[in-house]
C-alpha cells in the first residue's frame, strides 16, 4: 500500500489558515465510532475502519474532521465564535484512491452573521486552492437547502409533506418518487372499524389510549420506543397526507425550481422572477440569498466562477443551508466541499444552538491535479 | 479434485443429501457417520466436506471449496459483490426463508418503507437517539435501507438470536430477520412491511468462480446432474 505523504504545500496552507484568523486544532486519529454512525448513518460503516476496544467500545480511525472538531469544541467549553483550522490524515475504505489521505479545512463555529460566515468559507476555500494550484481556474457549484424549504412552505403543502420533501432534498431519485406520489396519492389501507371510527371523528386521545392498551396487552413497553400518542398522531397525519394531491400547477412550480441551474450572478434575479411568476412569497429566503451574494462579492470572490444549482444539497438532517463544491474548470474531481451544518452541534450534545459552516480540501486530489497538466 | 461443502447436520444435511442422491451422486461419510469428510460413490474426483452453513458461505466465497450448499441469505450477507465471486448454479427448493423488515403490529401508521423513512427522519428529534434495528444481517439491511430506499438515519444493534423479541423488550425498535412461516413474527406481534421483503432466500448450489473450472467436465457434470434432479 502506498504511504500517504504530507503534501508539499501543507506548510503554506497552514500559514494561510493562520493568516485568516483561525486557530489550529489537532484531534486524535482514533475516535469513538458512534458519533459518525449517528450523524451520517449506518451506510458509513462499510466505508470506515472500525475496531473495538478492550471494553467493547466501538472505535474507528478518523474518517473526517468536522465531527471530531465539533466534539472537541463542545468538550473544551471555550465559547463561540471560534474558527478552527485542521490538517491531517483521514482514513476511509474507498474503491478508488488510497485508504489513507490528507484533508485540511476550516470549521467556523458560532458566527451569527450567516451571510458573511458563508462567504468567508467559500472565499477561504478558493484561496486555499489558488495557493495549492497557482494559475489554475476553478469553478464552484452552490446550492441552498433553505431556499428549497421556503419554496415548499410557500406552496402551502401539509407539514408532513414539507418534512418529507425537505428530508429528501439532495437525493434526486427520492425527490422524484415523492413528487410522483404527490401527483397521484395512493389510497390508504383501511384499518379495523373501531380505529377508523376514532380517526374519522378525530378522537386522537381515544386512539392513543387504544394503542396504549394494545401495547400493554401484547407485552410492549410504552416508553421504550414510539409512544402511543406519537403513533396516533402520525396515523392521523398520514391519512391527511394520503389525501393530499398537489395540483398540477404547483407540481410544475416545484419541478421548475428544482431544474434551476444558472450562473450565480444571475441567480438572485432568477429566483425573484421565479417567485413572482409562481406567486410564491420567498422574501426571507431571497433576502438571505442576496445578503450572501453581497458578502461573497465583498470578500472578493469572483461570482462568475460560481454556478447555482437549486437541486444541489446533501440529504443529511444536519445540513441546513449553503452547500458548495469546487473543482478545476472542466474537470470532474471535487477538490473542496463545504456547507452549513447549523443542526450538528446540538445533535452532538451542545447545549446552545451553534450555527456552523465549514469546508474541507481533498489534499490527495489536489496533489494529483498538481502533477497533471492544467 | 473437486470439493463440495455440504451442511453438516439437521434438515439441511438430509435435504441436500436427498437431492444429490436423486442426481445420481450418492454421498457416503468417510469413516464413521459423524465424520466431517465424505465422498460420492463412483465419483473418485469429488470429495465432500461437511461444514456449518455459515462456514460454507465463507469457504465457497473465498474459493477454498469449489461448490457449497448454503442459503442465499448467508452468501449475500457474507460477501460484497457476491455475484462476481460465485455463481448460484441451482436453487434447491428447500431451506426457504425470507429476509424481511418487521415493525411492531401496533405501529398502525407504518405499512411501507416510506413510512419507516418518515419515522426514522423524526426519531432523533423525538427520542434523542436514532431508530434502532436489531439484526444479524448488517449488509442486507444497509443495502435495503440506504441504497434501495434512501433511508440513512438508523442504527444497527447486533442481535445473534431471538431477534424477534428485541422490539417488545425495548432492545431495538424494529428488526430485520429471516422468517419462513411468519408464525414467530405473529407471536411477537410484529408485521412485515409491504415492501419489506429484502430477499426470498433458499438453499442453493453455489459455485466459486475459479478459472480452472473452465472446461472441467466434473464441474459441468455436477451442475447438470443437480439441475436435472430438481
Amino acid at each position: 500500500m502506498p504511504v500517504a505523504k504530507l503534501p508539499t504545500f501543507a506548510p503554506d496552507l497552514i500559514a494561510l489558515f493562520e493568516k485568516r484568523g483561525t486557530s489550529r486544532i489537532e484531534t486524535p486519529v482514533i475516535q469513538p465510532a458512534a458519533p459518525f454512525l449517528d450523524m451520517a448513518g449506518e451506510d458509513l460503516r462499510r466505508r470506515i475502519f472500525l475496531t473495538e476496544s478492550d471494553t467493547g467500545a466501538s472505535l474507528c480511525l478518523r474518517p473526517e474532521f468536522t465531527i471530531p472538531v465539533c466534539l472537541q469544541h463542545i468538550e473544551s467549553a471555550t465559547g463561540t465564535p471560534k474558527r478552527y483550522a485542521y490538517l491531517g490524515q483521514v482514513f476511509r475504505q474507498r474503491r478508488e484512491g488510497a485508504n489513507e489521505f490528507y484533508q485540511a479545512g476550516i470549521e467556523d463555529l458560532g458566527d451569527r452573521d450567516v451571510a458573511s460566515a458563508d462567504a468567508r468559507a467559500i472565499s477561504d476555500a478558493f484561496a486555499s486552492l489558488t495557493l495549492a494550484l497557482p494559475g489554475r481556474t476553478f469553478t464552484a457549484t452552490l446550492g441552498d437547502q433553505s431556499v428549497f424549504e421556503a419554496v415548499v412552505k410557500a406552496l402551502g403543502l401539509p407539514t408532513g409533506w414539507q418534512k418529507r420533501l425537505i428530508h429528501a432534498f439532495g437525493n434526486a431519485m427520492q425527490i422524484e418518487m415523492l413528487l410522483g406520489e404527490l401527483a397521484e396519492p395512493q389510497p390508504a389501507q383501511p384499518l379495523a372499524a373501531d380505529i377508523e371510527a376514532m380517526l374519522a371523528s378525530g378522537n386522537l386521545d381515544a386512539l392513543a389510549a387504544h394503542v396504549e392498551e394494545t401495547m400493554h396487552a401484547t407485552g410492549y413497553l410504552t416508553n421504550a420506543s414510539r409512544t402511543p400518542r406519537e403513533i396516533a398522531n402520525r396515523l392521523a397525519e398520514k391519512r391527511a397526507l394520503a389525501a393530499t394531491r398537489l395540483n398540477p400547477k404547483a407540481l410544475d412550480v416545484l419541478e421548475e425550481f428544482l431544474s434551476l441551474d444558472l450562473p450565480f450572478a444571475d441567480a438572485a434575479a432568477a429566483l425573484a422572477g421565479f417567485a413572482d411568476a409562481a406567486g410564491l412569497k420567498l422574501d426571507g429566503a431571497l433576502s438571505r440569498f442576496d445578503a450572501r451574494a453581497a458578502a461573497l462579492a465583498n470578500a472578493g470572490v469572483d461570482l462568475k466562477a460560481i454556478t447555482y444549482r437549486a437541486a444541489f444539497g446533501r440529504p443529511l438532517d444536519y445540513y441546513t443551508g449553503l452547500v458548495f463544491e469546487i473543482a478545476e474548470a472542466g474537470k470532474p474531481a471535487v477538490l473542496a466541499g463545504g456547507g452549513r451544518y447549523d443542526r450538528m452541534l446540538t445533535l452532538l450534545g451542545a447545549k446552545d444552538h451553534i450555527p456552523a459552516v465549514g469546508f474541507s480540501l481533498w489534499l490527495d486530489r489536489i496533489e494529483l491535479s498538481k502533477g497533471a497538466a492544467a | 479434485m473437486i470439493t463440495i461443502a455440504l451442511p453438516s447436520k439437521g434438515r439441511m444435511k438430509e435435504d441436500a443429501s436427498a437431492i444429490f442422491a436423486r442426481a445420481g451422486m450418492n454421498i457416503v461419510s468417510v469413516g464413521n457417520d459423524r465424520s466431517y469428510r465424505g465422498r460420492v460413490e463412483g465419483w473418485d474426483d469429488v470429495e465432500i466436506a461437511f461444514l456449518s452453513a455459515s462456514e460454507i458461505s465463507r469457504e465457497v466465497g473465498s474459493g477454498l471449496v469449489d461448490f457449497g450448499v448454503t442459503g442465499e441469505d448467508l452468501m449475500r450477507e457474507e460477501w460484497a459483490e457476491v455475484d462476481a465471486r460465485v455463481e448460484f448454479a441451482a436453487r434447491l427448493g428447500f431451506g426457504h426463508a425470507d429476509v424481511i423488515v418487521a415493525v411492531p403490529e401496533i405501529w398502525l401508521d407504518v405499512d411501507t418503507m416510506a413510512d419507516l423513512g418518515d419515522v426514522a427522519a423524526e426519531f432523533r428529534a423525538r427520542h434523542g437517539r436514532r431508530l434502532e434495528i436489531a439484526t444479524k444481517y448488517w449488509r442486507l439491511t444497509q443495502q435495503h435501507f440506504s441504497a434501495t430506499h434512501g433511508i440513512q438515519l438508523y442504527r444497527i444493534v447486533e442481535s445473534l438470536g431471538a431477534t424477534e423479541g428485541a422490539p417488545a423488550a425495548g432492545q431495538a425498535d424494529i428488526i430485520v430477520d429471516i422468517t419462513s412461516t411468519g408464525s414467530t413474527l405473529r407471536a411477537n406481534h410484529l408485521k412485515i412491511l409491504s415492501d419489506g421483503v429484502i430477499l426470498k432466500s433458499e438453499a442453493c448450489l453455489v459455485r466459486a468462480r475459479k478459472p480452472e473450472h473452465e472446461g472441467n467436465e466434473t464441474v459441468a457434470k455436477i451442475i447438470s446432474a443437480v439441475r436435472a434432479a430438481l
